[in-house]
């Protein structure tokens, strides 16, 4: 059922060796490939045939999903509409990814529409990967939306990364952050070559006692360029932060706008940004630990996305 | 083991006069002693750190030629000179992003077997276990950062360990064992070891001490024989230039 290149693709945007224990669906050239569902995990193709709903059942502990994508059909643009809801005090794993091998010149892309409801003091991990792969020269296009509602007490970590051989990304990512519930958002980007990648992020702190801190780590090489929008609009008593640090190797480019809006009197919003070549302090310290300067680039920047 | 022959470090100076060149290490011919502790000495600015940067090869050698075990290293690079066994403890150690203290540590031992990397945390004794997943990053303290540094210099079984100030932050109640530390490895596996300190306590434990003012060596000796010229530089070395006995002004 799973082919060499299916297997390579989900080794690395799933951790997986096969197939998974647990809830899973994996989606591959637009069409099912195969589910499996769990007594608290039910996973759903939606009225539309568009996509899956994945329900979890309230007080749900320690179980996962995965819901890897794959694609190697030439000149498909596989669009899916995903939505999850997560009971009250569920705490659960969700690894998504989509891994694109393009063997010819037509294009290939998937744009994944992922919609997140997290039930009260519910706890959401939320793993998605991104690749491309392959000798043809066709153009790869991945387009995540990513949208979250966080209610009272609620909490998200995800780990969004892009880690090679997408030549043009546009991402975007919305939370709307209910009473007490806490945001936490990783991404890492890698373009190299002629890549283009975008990433918009607005996030609205609603309730209060909410917190929100966005973390964006990117290495630009070759003439790639990658812009980095991230709003995050108070409303509320609450706590955001923006970290955005980028590393420009070769002729790399970057744009990094942060933007805070505080809209109540007790917000607390805060960001730091740099954009910059790998420290010198840094590369002199494992050179004179032995590694070779290209050895240390590579340690540095593996570090710097892991 | 290690000889420094009529070394020089010279840097242009665009500074109000025009420029010229000015030499940060002046003139150095000295040879350290397989296994034995020296320590550098001496005020602010006067080339100690300079001079450690020179042997470890982050300076460029302008004039003369440093020999190390009958090799002259001068023109090696930085990681062939950690490959001949020179370690360097940085004074002001770089701060990683998504790096751990484990990471340094398997670099430095070439290797990311646990176990041998919890006996090198054992050896070195002053950093706790639960340093060993800790990021070396902005977070950690002037004193912890400075720890791993030491752990990590001797986890990578130098012949020759240079330690820039090793104390800068470090608690009182670890200056000792530190010391003791550095003596042990000296023991154990005579490791020629230099320490850059204004402390007492590594004064102290050292065969050799030499006072670098100006870049140039103006002492090397026992403890005792340092004591007066130290006594000497503490006293004001910029009273010629702002003839402070005139002017009582001073807030040096």
């Amino acid at each position: 059922m799973l082919n060499a290149i299916d297997k390579s693709l989900l080794k690395t945007v799933a951790d997986l060796e096969g197939l998974p224990k647990g809830a899973f669906n994996i989606r591959k050239n637009g069409k099912l490939l195969s589910r499996q569902v769990s007594a608290n995990i039910n996973i759903e193709t939606n009225a539309e045939g568009t996509g899956i709903i994945v329900t979890i059942k309230p007080g749900t502990k320690n179980e996962s999903v995965h819901i890897p994508v794959i694609l190697s059909q030439a000149g498909l643009y596989d669009v899916v509409y995903n939505f999850f809801i997560i009971g009250e005090d569920a705490d659960v794993t969700i690894v998504a990814g989509c891994g694109i091998h393009c063997g010819t010149s037509e294009p290939e892309g998937h744009a994944g529409m992922h919609e997140f409801q997290v039930g009260k003091r519910a706890k959401v991990t939320y793993v998605e990967k991104h690749y491309a792969s392959g000798d043809g020269r066709g153009r790869r296009t991945l387009n995540p939306t990513t949208k979250v509602f966080l209610a009272e007490g609620a909490s998200a970590e995800m780990a969004l990364t892009q880690i090679g051989g997408v030549d043009e990304a546009n991402r975007l990512n919305e939370a709307v952050l209910g009473p007490n519930s806490l945001l936490l958002i990783t991404e890492r980007v890698l373009t190299d070559g002629e890549q283009r990648a975008v990433s918009t992020n607005n996030i609205v702190l609603k309730g209060a006692g909410s917190r929100a801190n966005m973390i964006s780590r990117s290495v630009m090489k070759g003439n790639s360029k990658q812009t980095f929008y991230a709003t995050m609009d108070a409303q509320n008593k609450c706590f955001g932060h923006i970290e955005c640090d980028a590393i420009i190797m070769d002729n790399g480019a970057n744009e990094t706008m942060p933007s805070l809006k505080a809209g109540h009197p007790d917000a607390e919003l805060t960001h730091e940004a740099s954009i910059g070549k790998i420290a010198s302090d840094q590369l002199t310290k494992l050179m004179s630990l032995g590694l070779t300067y290209d050895q240390a680039v590579n340690r540095i920047i593996q570090g710097f996305l892991k | 083991m290690l000889e420094l022959k009529n070394l020089y470090f010279t840097v242009q100076d665009s500074g109000e006069n025009g420029g010229g060149s000015r030499n940060i290490i002046d003139g150095i011919d000295f040879t350290f002693d397989d296994g034995k502790f020296y320590a550098i000495t001496g005020p602010n600015g006067s080339g100690k750190t300079t001079l450690a940067k020179l042997i470890i090869g982050i300076n460029p050698v302008s004039q003369g030629s440093i020999v190390f075990n009958k090799q002259d290293i001068s023109p090696l690079t930085i990681t062939e000179r950690a490959k001949a066994g020179i370690a360097y403890s940085f004074q002001q150690p770089a701060r990683f992003k998504g790096i751990t203290f484990r990471d340094l540590l398997a670099i430095a031992a070439g290797t990311e077997d646990k176990n041998k990397l919890l006996e090198i945390m054992r050896r070195v004794g002053i950093c706790p276990l639960s340093f060993l997943d800790k990021e070396v990053d902005v977070k950690l303290s002037g004193g912890e950062i400075k720890k791993i540094e030491l752990a990590i210099t001797i986890a990578a079984n130098p012949k020759l360990a240079m330690y820039d100030e090793p104390d800068t932050g470090i608690d009182l109640w670890t200056i000792d064992p530190m010391v003791s530390l550095l003596k042990k490895e000296l023991a154990d596996n005579r490791t020629t070891s230099i320490v850059i300190s204004h402390n007492k306590a590594f004064l102290e434990a050292a065969d050799v001490i030499l006072i670098l003012d100006s870049g140039k060596i103006v002492y090397s000796g026992n403890l005792e024989g340092a004591l007066p010229l130290l006594d000497d530089l503490r006293v004001c070395t910029y009273r010629d230039s702002c003839e402070g006995d005139q002017n009582a002004q001073c807030y040096r």
